[in-house]
């Protein structure tokens, strides 16, 4: 081939794709222009509107407030809303890149749990006293999903979803069966609890293949530690409210249950099961888990994932330790609005119109399988049509509290309590020398949050 | 005379302005889109930022202050930001030096095995040795993700076909060969299988541009096939061996998505959390970008002095 | 090109001689290389496999190797799915890979030439800026990036991903290892006959240059064509996102559907695997060509 003709021929085909490349990259596809006006533009009453919204890519949840944004329009005819959403592990990634640019969503759902760091970074918009007061707030939504949204004595968003892990556990009824074990079980403590679970344990050799009672996982452990030290009676916050205290007989009685459970009972093996490996909510489906500590969230992923998962399954309540059930929830799924949008207004009506609204909610509610955090939708009879296994985690609502402002809530959660316990489990530690450690890094890592 | 200094210095400035009109815009660009950002990158190493945060002037500032040379003193103290800050730095130092010699033990006697059969069958190999490359580095995390699964991936079907126990690849963080963790390991191979691709083409490449009559006059002078590799054919890819080892270090410092997409919040026990790893949990999930841009920084001062120590030791031959 | 000689025994065939060694030698080479090729494709073929299985059997235990009644439905699936434009997801690809990569090789082998061939105050300053920039993180350097790209007016739009791709630190590194090969001689001699320095670059260094314009060609559209997160930050609307954004389609904050998202994977691969195939024998033959002897 000869060179010469064959380049020539190249560089005008290259030519010809620079100058196209630049040509489309200058020329703008056709379809919605994104508003990018500054805050403050307020267009004239009953002009047609766009508000943009966000949400993470859970299809269930896409499909539910879709729905919800169908009939927001029938209500509101001159209200478009765009809706985008995104994989969840980067979704914080754009919300925040977007922050810094100032063009983030107008409406955007979040997780409770992270919505103090924003409010107190003043990023979010305030909840306008017309749109909801803090009392009626209060009086329509339960403490701990709500809590979440509230800084400083102020409301920055509403929940749709009362995210809970506590008070009720995901039970394989096929297992119970072989067993031998009444359903539904009746367990009056967690030593009953811990019993049955025994008898669920399959081994092959040396490998468990079915665990008893599956808690060790990166949200359960957390869960689990902040109900055992509540409900014997302290606090695991420390005395100024913002640093936690593990060094408490009440803390090291729980995190020592805990661990008694994996290695002493063995009701579970902390090696084949733990944060990293089997996560209850695979497991569970995959049949290697007997009693599984998840909350019911997981049921609309389970049928997803595994349409054909034939056991038979139900929420049961779990137990509680002493008198008074009593634990801590993360808030939940809820819809913020952004301080920089041109149509706060407007967008705090939808906010409104998906949480406070008790059909909207419901509605939403069913469609993703979360438990409602409006209280009018939990006390609905009629609900537990739509979704029966709902009815032991119902019962447990009141009982709930906001976690609270942990800082830094995915470090403590994950890499200080979740990893520590899991790591004594597995004999890395002994418990006192847990206590002490994660004492350590969470109060280390609380003060350089405060700028300490 | 006169006209052939006057002639050679309108040559230079004729030259100097093609350079210039040139690359001007070039640098600009470049400047523009990838320097800039760097500046900005190493200005909120001195605040304590982060986009959630309202902040005065160009988000600094008000919620986001000053904070001055706190960041830098942070990673090297004892808090838990400097102790993970250490273990991303323990990571990234074993990976990178891992991935380097098991990368060219691999690729360098491929090359040579596939230039020693037939042409044809040497495209072939070429090509199927090359599709990992080819590949997105999230479709192999996902891949090789699944390949890993205790329950149901390829590596402890394969095991088990074969009477072995499997085993949890990327979950037991005690579990170590030679003291590295198995996750770790793991990692590192999925890496290397999916990196091996672009050496293998440029040994390839290497070792065709060596005459053959070097080696036929070797193989006169009675050398044997293991004296000729060593003597002759290791020597002349001494250029491309530097290329090969400063691209390859370079890009194994920066690898993210792998430890991301398949591991996830720095593995257990944090034993795959590596310094870019680190950067983006720092920035996005702990909302600290000034803290995450200073680990970064930490970074590009390691990369730099690797970098300029390899090409120091492996100074380019250019004649032969 | 030279074939180098095979290193293990003398060449067979050539000779004309047979020995029992040499024969050894070659099928222990060959084997060993389609052992290697095993390993190579091994998790192509579980990826295709679990693509083909049903969505019953993909979670069955103990898993299966090959499916047992291999099934399109997954493909079906995602072919049918009223929130993937996958023919949108496939065309905006095309146009950014294309047209990034055509930009690349413009810019990267002008600079290439101008820094492997002149001489001015500041080049090895200038040359190790540009090295500078592959050195840092993208995770840092993502939010000034975005900031600039919305103060351009490109968020979720095509260009914001062409315009800062269009210069490449790596393109430049690779075209001047190039060009630095080509001898200076040749580029006297131009000089002498009266050519314009941009006359020398299209006359004498460019038609040299398609090999090693392959090569950086296929790399860089490789690069784009895969990028998943810098297009999921500046990209918002479902219909102007890119093909690897199928990648996680499927997967849901806890888990995934494994055959969609192997089918998924499997359609991300395909176009790049047809643009290599195309590409791949002048890849060799342009980084032979480069100054790596």
């Amino acid at each position: 081939m000869n060179q010469n003709q064959l380049s020539r021929r190249e560089f005008l085909r290259l030519g010809a794709m620079t100058a196209a490349g630049a040509l489309l990259a200058s020329c703008k596809p056709a379809g919605p222009t994104t508003p990018t006006e500054g805050p403050g533009v307020q267009p004239p009453a009953e002009e047609a509107i766009t508000l943009r919204m966000w949400s993470h890519q859970n299809p269930s949840f896409v499909a539910a407030n879709e729905a919800t944004i169908a009939k927001f329009r029938e209500a509101n005819p001159t209200v478009t809303i765009a809706y985008e959403n995104f994989p969840y592990d980067q979704f914080i990634q754009t919300i925040q890149t977007s922050m810094a640019a100032k063009n983030e969503a107008d409406v955007i759902e979040m997780f409770g749990s992270w919505v103090q760091s924003y409010a107190k970074g003043g990023t979010l918009a305030e909840v306008p006293a017309d749109i909801m007061s803090m009392s009626k707030a209060q009086e329509l939504f339960y403490k701990a999903p709500l809590d979440g949204y509230v800084w400083e004595g102020k409301l920055y968003g509403l929940p749709n979803e009362y995210n809970l892990e506590n008070g009720a556990v995901l039970i394989n009824k096929r297992m119970f069966e072989e067993a031998g074990i009444a359903l539904p079980p009746k367990w009056d403590s967690w030593d009953a609890l811990v019993a049955d679970a025994k008898k669920l344990v399959k081994m092959d050799g040396d490998v468990m293949t079915v665990a008893g009672f599956h808690y060790v996982n990166g949200d359960g452990l957390g869960f689990l530690y902040w109900e055992g030290v509540l409900e014997r009676g302290a606090d695991y916050f420390a005395n100024d409210g913002i640093h936690l205290n593990f060094l408490s007989p009440e803390a090291k009685a729980t995190v020592q249950w805990l661990v008694d459970m994996a290695v002493v009972d063995k009701v579970v093996d902390p090696f084949t099961f733990n944060p990293n490996s089997n996560w209850v909510g695979t497991a569970f489906f995959q049949g290697m888990v007997a009693i599984g500590f998840i909350g019911p969230w997981i049921v609309p992923e389970g049928k997803r994932n595994y349409p054909d998962f034939a056991d038979p399954w139900d929420y049961v309540r779990c137990p509680y330790y002493g008198n008074q059930m009593s634990f801590a929830a993360d808030s939940g799924w809820g819809k913020v609005v952004s301080p920089n949008s041109p149509h706060i207004a407007k967008a705090w009506e939808f906010s409104r119109f998906c949480a406070a609204d008790a059909a909207n909610a419901r509605a939403w509610n069913v469609a993703t399988s979360t438990v409602p955090a409006l209280k009018a939708v939990a006390e609905d009879p009629t609900l537990l049509n739509d979704m029966n296994w709902l009815a032991p985690s119902l019962e447990v609502l009141p009982y709930g509290r906001y976690v609270g402002m942990l800082q830094d809530r995915d470090y403590i959660w994950y890499n200080v309590i979740a990893t520590r316990i899991t790591e004594c489990m597995q004999g890395q530690r002994s418990v006192d020398e847990t206590m002490a450690l994660m004492h350590e890094e969470a109060n280390a890592m609380i003060d350089s949050k405060l700028g300490g | 005379m006169t006209t052939g200094v006057r002639r050679r210095s309108r040559l230079l400035r004729s030259q100097h302005i093609f350079a210039g009109v040139t690359l001007t815009p070039i640098m600009v660009y470049l400047m523009f889109f990838a320097l800039l950002p760097m500046v900005w990158a190493v200005v909120i190493t001195l605040f304590r930022y982060s986009p959630t945060r309202q902040g005065d002037i160009l988000g600094l500032g008000g919620g986001n202050p000053f904070v001055g040379l706190r960041n830098y003193l942070d990673l090297f103290s004892a808090s838990p930001n400097g102790q993970l800050f250490r273990v991303a730095v323990k990571n990234t130092l074993i990976f990178a030096l891992l991935v380097l010699p098991l990368n060219l033990l691999i690729t360098l006697p491929l090359a040579v095995l596939i230039e020693s059969v037939r042409e044809r069958l040497k495209v072939v190999f070429r090509t199927i040795y090359f599709l990992p490359t080819v590949t997105s580095m999230v479709a192999v995390a996902i891949i090789w993700g699944a390949v890993y699964n205790p329950t149901f991936g390829l590596l402890n079907l394969a095991l088990r076909a074969v009477g072995l126990p499997g085993r949890p690849w990327l979950t037991d963080a005690t579990a170590r060969v030679l003291g590295v963790p198995i996750p770790m390991l793991c990692v590192i191979v999925t890496y290397v299988w999916q990196d091996m691709g672009y050496n293998l083409v440029i040994f390839i490449a290497g070792l065709q541009g060596i005459p053959e009559t070097f080696h036929e006059a070797a193989v006169a002078d009675g050398a044997n096939a293991w004296q000729r590799f060593w003597r002759i054919t290791l020597p002349l890819l001494r250029p491309t061996l530097t290329f090969v080892i400063v691209m390859t270090m370079l890009s194994s410092w920066q690898q993210f998505v792998l430890v991301d997409v398949m591991m996830g919040h720095g593995g257990p026990s944090n034993v795959t959390r590596t310094l870019v790893l680190h950067v983006y949990e720092t920035a996005f999930r702990f909302q600290e970008m000034g803290l995450a841009s200073t680990v970064a920084m930490a970074l590009f001062i390691i990369i730099m002095v690797t970098t300029l120590i390899q090409m120091r030791l492996l100074r380019k031959e250019w004649e032969y | 090109m030279a074939i180098a000689q095979n290193q293990f025994s003398s060449v067979p065939g050539s000779r004309g001689r047979r020995t029992l060694s040499p024969l050894i030698g070659r099928i222990l080479v060959h084997s060993l290389l389609i052992a290697g090729c095993l390993l190579s494709l091994a998790p192509f073929l579980w990826m295709l496999s679990c693509s083909l299985k049903s969505s019953t059997e993909i979670v069955r235990l103990p898993p299966t190797l090959f499916p047992e009644k291999p099934t399109l439905q997954s493909y079906r699936t995602i072919f049918t799915d009223p929130r993937v434009p996958l023919g949108r997801f496939y065309m905006n690809s095309i146009i950014v890979a294309v047209s990034v990569t055509a930009m690349v090789l413009f810019t990267s082998s002008l600079a290439g030439f101008v820094f492997a061939k002149y001489q001015f105050f500041g080049k090895n300053l200038l040359f190790t800026l540009i090295l500078a920039t592959m050195m840092i993180p993208f995770q840092v350097v993502m939010i000034p990036l975005y900031l600039i790209i919305a103060r351009l007016n490109l968020v979720d739009n095509l260009g914001g991903l062409i315009v800062p791709g269009a210069v490449s630190a790596f393109g430049i590194f690779l075209m001047r290892q190039f060009i630095e090969g080509i001898p200076g001689e040749l580029i006297d001699a131009a000089r002498i006959d009266g050519a314009s320095e941009f006359g020398i670059y299209t006359r004498v260094v460019f038609p040299q240059m398609g090999p090693a314009l392959a090569t950086l060609g296929i790399f860089q559209f490789m690069g784009t064509w895969n990028d998943y997160l810098w297009p999921l930050i500046i990209l918002r609307t479902t219909e102007r996102r890119t093909l690897p954004v199928m990648l996680t389609w499927y997967n849901s904050q806890h888990g995934s559907r494994t055959d969609l998202t192997m089918a998924a994977s499997v359609l991300v691969i395909l176009p790049i695997l047809i643009v290599y195939f195309l590409f791949q024998r002048w890849i060799v033959r342009g980084i032979a060509l480069t100054g790596f002897k």
